[in-house]
């Protein structure tokens, strides 16, 4: 497997038309391999989150050419667009997104059921995913009696509990204090280290610098593609 | 997704909002109920006519003089109505029928000492009971004797004895109607009232004593005039022929020459008659119940609209992690049919409930249809399954980043 684990070529994503239209994205070009931990960085309304969604496969571009493990997935119907979320994706979001009405252990157990794992099976690796993010302890409790950074940890477990070969994580810390930041990016260290490739998108500079590349847009462009995590700060000031 | 996990998640959600859950069956629970109950008690009201016509008697058919209309007024012919004589001519020259009781009745004060009762009169011949199948408590039923010399003699219902003597022997005394004495001679068995007509509350004269002594009406000049003539066919096959027989004497006694001015009902075309009354009764019975099933259906899809919008979070997650718009779909269908197939088996419970309270209540048996009852589940199922697939296909359409993003 040479293929880069993404490809997107020449991606438009167009909102609206003629003097309304907004180009969200506007012939971005990425190149991102297996095993990376990447951080989407840019000004807000600059496109970070349609990115992330083009690449999740929720979102489809409005034209250019988008390679997912080696597979274009530009034209893929929604049936196979949702097999891949399922498989190949999981996702982190800024408000967790759990359903409240099931305890963490069914959170995480989810996209199991759809990807129609039998529910002996469902309850060992849900149990196993939790106890990867440290939650082992908590897993019967409702979303409503776990704190925000055990919120989020439920999700990561959710996100990684089909074996995905991608994680991607818009602004995942935004709802979370430093301490508790400092938690769920340990989590996506050890993550990346067992060969999980992580893109996510945030807005501070101290959580981009743990990754190990950075991507910069702005008005819908990637203006760099491979900065150092270093030299946020000198883009920051520019931008 | 299998059809096994889907039932699950559905369970789930519906449980976790059971106030909502059980008002949305409300409709449907109701429209269940009364669509049985309607059925039931229509099918009750048609089997107690239907058992009511069959205590008539065997055999029986009425003969009743036809709407002034169809008699001819001007010329030379004169409106006849049915007399005595047509039921002696029955008797004498139709062959197949073996009895013949012309009625005529009317309303009178029974006066018995202090006591006294407003009831039918009725005067007969001695073919009655045998026609119309009475039997004699007590004493004897009017003779051929008493017709031909005008007695006056009476034979009283079972509850109007009752009410006039107590415990005491009737047979002998005396009772007075419209001034004249009769001479009680027999009792009759209880039966029961029978199509709005209580033989049970009514004293039985001779016709002839009837229209001499008390009715003092104007006689016809064809004989006594009678309100209808009771015959009874030899047996079931012969009634065809008798009607014929009957209709084309009838024909000739009366020199019917447009229109007849009698009609014959047997039992038979009374029976039908009175199944299509119901059977048209029992249908707009359960059309109208029907509506409320209708009803039901629709708040089913007013509150699945509802979850959808309250849910719209979860189904854009739902479909980040790997649910397909199938998946979706199935699982807002399932919610909607669950609902409507549960409010249908509780509407069933309460509708058979319902039926055997009225039951109990009134004189007529309702039914419990076994076909209503899988009608009405089947039908609020499929009303689950039309009226989810609305808020199933706008959750399952839903953009999911549109969806997520609405925090
Ligand atoms: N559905 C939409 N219809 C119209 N315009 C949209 C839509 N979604 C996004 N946009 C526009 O596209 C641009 C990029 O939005 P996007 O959400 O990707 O920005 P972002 O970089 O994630 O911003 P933030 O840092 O604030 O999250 C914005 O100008 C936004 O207004
Ligand atoms: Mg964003």
């Amino acid at each position: 497997m040479n293929t880069p684990l993404i490809s997107l070529q020449n991606i438009y994503k167009i909102y609206g038309s003629g003097v309304t239209e907004v180009r969200a994205l506007s012939d971005v070009s990425l190149t991102i391999e297996r095993g990376e931990y990447c951080s989407i960085m840019g000004p807000s309304g600059s496109g970070k989150s349609t990115a992330m969604n083009v690449i999740g496969c929720l979102d489809s571009p409005t034209s250019g050419k988008y390679f997912l493990d080696g597979e274009n997935v530009a034209n893929l119907e929604e049936r196979e667009l949702a097999h891949i979320r399922n498989r190949k994706i999981g996702f982190v979001f800024q408000q967790f997104h759990l359903l409240s009405q099931l305890t963490a252990l069914e959170n995480v157990s989810l996209p199991m059921v759809y990807a129609g794992t039998p529910p002996a099976e469902r309850q060992k690796l849900a149990a196993e995913a939790l106890d990867r993010v440290g939650l082992g302890e908590r897993m019967n409790n409702k979303p409503t009696q776990l704190s925000g950074g055990q919120q989020q940890r439920v999700a990561i477990a959710r996100a990684i509990v089909n074996r995905p070969l991608l994680l991607l994580a818009d602004e995942p810390t935004g709802a979370l204090d430093s301490q508790t930041t400092q938690d769920v990016m340990a989590i996506f260290e050890a993550l990346n280290q067992a060969g999980i490739t992580v893109v996510m998108v945030t807005h501070e500079a101290e959580v981009a610098r743990l990754s190990h590349r950075v991507i910069w847009f702005r008005d819908g462009e990637v203006l760099n593609d491979h900065l150092a995590p270093e030299e946020i700060g000198q883009v920051t000031a520019v931008g | 997704m299998d059809l096994t996990e889907s039932l699950k998640m559905a369970f789930k959600t519906l449980t976790v909002n059971k106030l909502r859950s059980g008002l949305t069956m409300l409709g449907i629970i109701i429209g269940n109920a009364s669509v049985i109950a309607m059925v039931g008690i229509g099918e009750g009201a048609q089997k107690y006519i239907t058992e009511q016509l069959q205590t008539l008697g065997p055999n029986v058919m009425f003969i009743i003089p036809g709407s002034r209309e169809t008699r001819e007024l001007g010329g030379l012919e004169v409106p006849r109505n049915l007399v005595v004589a047509d039921a002696e001519a029955i008797a004498s020259q139709v062959p197949s029928v073996v009895g013949v009781a012309p009625e005529y009745s009317t309303q009178s004060l029974v006066i018995y000492g202090n006591r006294n009762a407003n009831v039918s009169v009725i005067g007969t011949n001695e073919d009655f009971p045998r026609v119309r199948s009475f039997e004699v408590a007590q004493g004897r039923f009017i003779r051929e004797l008493d017709l031909n010399s005008h007695s006056q003699v009476a034979v009283l219902g079972s509850s109007l004895a009752e009410r006039l003597f107590d415990q005491n022997l009737p047979l002998g005394r005396r009772v007075r109607v419209k001034g004249v004495s009769f001479e009680v001679v027999g009792v009759l068995k209880e039966k029961g009232s029978n199509l709005g007509l209580n033989y049970d509350d009514a004293v039985i004269v001779p016709i002839t004593t009837l229209a001499s002594r008390l009715v003092g009406r104007r006689r016809s000049p064809y004989g006594i005039e009678v309100t209808y003539i009771s015959v009874s066919a030899k047996d079931q096959e012969s009634m065809k022929t008798a009607e014929f027989q009957i209709t084309n004497l009838l024909r000739l006694r009366h020199k019917v020459r447009n229109g007849d001015d009698f009609f014959i009902n047997s039992q038979d075309t009374l029976l039908t008659i009175a199944n299509t009354i119901t059977g048209a009764l029992t249908l707009m019975l359960a059309a109208i119940a029907s509506i409320s099933l209708l009803v039901g259906g629709i708040g089913i899809m007013n509150i699945m609209l509802v979850s959808v919008r309250e849910r719209t979070q979860e189904i854009g997650l739902r479909k980040a992690i790997g649910a397909s718009q199938q998946d979706i779909l199935i699982q807002f269908m399932i919610e909607a049919v669950i609902l409507s197939a549960a409010g249908g088996v509780i509407g069933t419970l309460v509708g058979v409930s319902g039926i055997l309270l009225i039951s109990a209540l009134f004189p007529f048996e309702a039914g419990v249809s076994i076909m209503a009852i899988a009608l009405a589940v089947s039908v609020s199922g499929g009303i689950g399954l039309f009226f989810g697939v609305v808020p199933a296909r706008q959750a399952a359409k839903l953009d999911p980043i549109v969806a997520l993003r609405s925090a």
